[in-house]
């Protein structure tokens, strides 16, 4: 039986351009954002002026569709995308980019293979903790994907690959309202990609687990 | 390796591809390029709204070139050149353009015999005149894949075979490698 937990869709902007999860069993790191927040305010006013990447990053924040799930029912009475901001869940987003960008690049350089233009030549494809056990998938566009299961899961790299070619390609990037600039970042807000998606992930996880 | 190239091209040409009229696609190029003129007038403005067609198509052609093969980055620009025109165009315009003239190891001409764009299609000499490039969308369309897979190339035409040239050739230069994006350091 594989449990799949959540999906992170990240785009070659190193952004969060996709979240969704089934089955999670703790929340994300609120006390701590909560605490940390006015320390966090200050340094991100100092890296506004300083870098000039992450400035623009930020300022597109604010205006930003939303990429994860809401709590409130209804989306379209948003009062201001600022205030709706899940400061958690981007922070938890970065930490798992973080941790995979770089465990990626060490098993780069571990097998001397590495390149200024990323992909995945050292071919990290999951690691695993006592709870769970996290999935890569690199496409040659740049485009990541990472996927948690439960830890008896050994790979998911076909299905990984099966969501990049049928349903990424399919209802993400074939779709021409999917605006795909060099500078911005755009979030997944289409409904169908999220229904296969879900339809997909539930045929894995009731299927029976392939002896391997 | 170029044997390889040439067999993925086929084989996906064959299986992985759904086939469209060749009739209605040509005829729906041509009323694009004719509504262009008339909207615009100016031929290189014309050029340019194609490029940035071509452009919007190309990015998302590179996903969706790597979903229907196997293929994975390529180790330097001679093997992208090769994958652009044996794969590339042979599985969505079921062409397969030559490589050739290399210069200064960043820049190369693909040599297209037969544009299937091309058919029924007859320029009039005030298009000519004015330096229309009829099927601009295809440069378009390579740089915008390029840069899907980090390279920021310059993409032109050279000849058309409807300007009265003796073939079609499409010139690539590859500017610059972009390197991958590191996350923003944060604190």
């Amino acid at each position: 039986m594989v449990v799949v937990n959540n999906l992170y869709i990240f785009d070659r902007h190193c952004e969060c351009i996709f979240y969704t999860e089934w089955n999670r069993t703790n929340s994300p790191l609120a006390a701590e954002a909560e605490a940390g927040r006015g320390s966090k305010d200050l340094v991100r006013g100092n890296q506004v002026l300083t870098g000039d990447t992450s400035s623009s990053r930020s300022s597109l924040d604010g205006q930003r569709p939303l990429v994860w799930p809401t709590t409130s029912t209804s989306t379209t009475h948003r009062v201001s995308a600022e205030s709706l901001r899940n400061v958690a869940m981007e922070e938890e987003a970065k930490l798992v980019y973080g941790v995979v960008y770089s465990t990626r690049n060490i098993i780069n350089k571990l097998n001397s293979k590495d390149s200024s233009q990323g992909g995945n030549p050292g071919g990290f494809t999951s690691f695993a903790t006592n709870t769970y056990r996290l999935h890569y998938y690199e496409a040659p566009t740049g485009v990541k994907f990472i996927l948690n299961t439960d830890v008896g899961t050994t790979s998911m790299q076909p299905v990984l690959e099966m969501i990049y070619r049928n349903i990424y390609v399919e209802y993400v990037m074939k779709n021409p309202l999917f605006r795909i600039d060099p500078k911005v970042s755009t979030p997944i807000e289409n409904d169908y990609f999220r229904a296969v998606l879900n339809n997909y992930i539930r045929e894995i996880s009731s299927a029976a687990m392939p002896a391997s | 390796m170029a044997k390889q190239y040439k067999t993925i091209g086929d084989e996906a040409w064959k299986n992985s591809v759904e086939k469209v009229n060749a009739e209605l696609f040509i005829f729906t190029y041509g009323s694009l390029v004719v509504q262009l003129l008339r909207d615009h007038e100016d031929c290189t403005a014309v050029n340019q709204q194609l490029d940035k067609l071509g452009y919007n198509i190309g990015v998302r052609l590179a996903d969706d070139m790597f979903a229907r093969t196997s293929l994975d980055r390529c180790s330097d620009i001679h093997a992208t050149a090769d994958v652009i025109a044996k794969i590339g165009f042979r599985m969505f315009l079921n062409t397969t353009p030559t490589v050739g003239l290399w210069s200064s190891d960043n820049e190369f001409s693909l040599l297209v015999e037969d544009n299937p764009l091309n058919d029924f299609c007859e320029l009039p000499p005030r298009a000519l005149g004015d330096g229309l490039w009829y099927s601009n969308v295809l440069c378009g369309v390579v740089r915008g894949a390029l840069e899907m897979m980090h390279m920021q190339a310059r993409v032109w035409f050279v000849r058309d075979v409807l300007r009265g040239d003796d073939t079609t050739e499409i010139r690539v230069r590859v500017e610059r490698m972009l390197d991958e994006e590191v996350p923003a350091a944060d604190e």
